[in-house]
């Protein structure tokens, strides 16, 4: 009976112990993009990194029905292989870009290659734009409902399936 | 005489409170972790991600933020991940709570084997 008490106990606790590593070994806690879902944006100020007397406050209120941050950088290899998406989804939503420690000439020269699909972008050449996203690297893509609340965070290049979810959520 | 020692005790006085503003920082750094590292705290790291965090977060102690209130700005951004001492919250009660229930287990463990090996008389 006794011997039968402790077998019981072991098989016990290394169940608890298999099910406790099993959820923590696939939770993603490196980047959860989870954790800035249906918060306010923060409220950031973007000066164009091409005239700096033009500013751009966000969130905007009361004005779309939802719209797009994106960050990136010319020097940024996913960036250019998500840029053909952002070129697709800018006929669907206006897109903020933020330009992340780049630069201008660089910049510039991506946009004129590869087109232009942002209806703003602004400059963070110190990545503290960025860091008041709650942006890890980039890229990164936010959408933001009109009244300012983050519907949905990509952290990385955006692909063929959160395009989809993205044209889901803003039709 | 008197001016030199007052400038002294100045130069003194201002080296002191860098040196405590420095050390601020470093502690704060040190309960960060560096989200793109691996398990690195900020202080630990040079990645462009710790660079940027440390630039925020010297900003805000210049601009007098308490340590809370930088924690608070971490977390509500990033998550309690970011924090290396993690605060005793609902879903992190389990990774407070295991180990002074396993202390509790094993001293019972040893305290029911000492009372069958030296049973009292």
């Amino acid at each position: 009976m006794k011997k039968q008490f402790k077998i019981s106990l072991l098989v016990f606790v290394t169940v608890i112990f298999f099910i406790i590593f099993y959820y923590s070994l696939g939770a993603n806690n490196k980047n959860n993009p989870n954790v800035m879902l249906n918060k306010m944006l923060p409220t950031i100020e973007l000066t164009s990194f091409t005239n700096s007397n033009l500013k751009q406050v966000l969130p905007i209120i009361n004005k779309d029905k939802y719209y797009l941050i994106n960050i990136w950088s010319s020097w940024c290899v996913p960036c250019r292989e998500e840029h053909p998406i952002l070129m697709k989804l800018k006929d669907k939503i206006k897109i903020y870009g933020i330009n992340y420690k780049d630069k201008k000439t660089n910049a510039a020269s991506f946009l004129s290659k590869l087109g232009n699909p942002f209806y703003f972008t602004g400059s963070d050449n110190d990545g503290s734009v960025s860091i008041e996203l709650g942006a890890y690297g980039i890229p990164e893509t936010y959408v933001v409902s009109s009244k300012g609340l983050i519907v949905f965070k990509h952290v990385g290049p955006l692909n063929k399936k959160i395009y989809l979810k993205i044209s889901e959520i803003i039709k | 005489m008197r001016n030199i020692f007052l400038v002294t005790l100045f130069v003194f006085f201002i080296s002191a409170q860098l040196a405590m503003g420095s050390e601020r920082d470093i502690n704060i750094y040190k309960n960060i972790r560096c989200l793109v590292c691996q398990g690195q705290s900020l202080n630990d790291s040079n990645s462009d991600f710790a660079v940027d965090l440390k630039k925020v977060i010297k900003k805000k102690i210049i601009n007098k933020e308490s340590d809370q209130e930088i924690y608070t700005y971490l977390t509500v951004r990033y998550g309690d991940w970011i924090l290396l001492d993690p605060p005793l919250k609902k879903n992190t009660l389990l990774l407070w709570a295991l180990p002074l229930l396993f202390a509790l287990i094993g001293g019972a463990f040893i305290y029911m084997k000492a009372l069958i090996s030296h049973p009292k008389k």
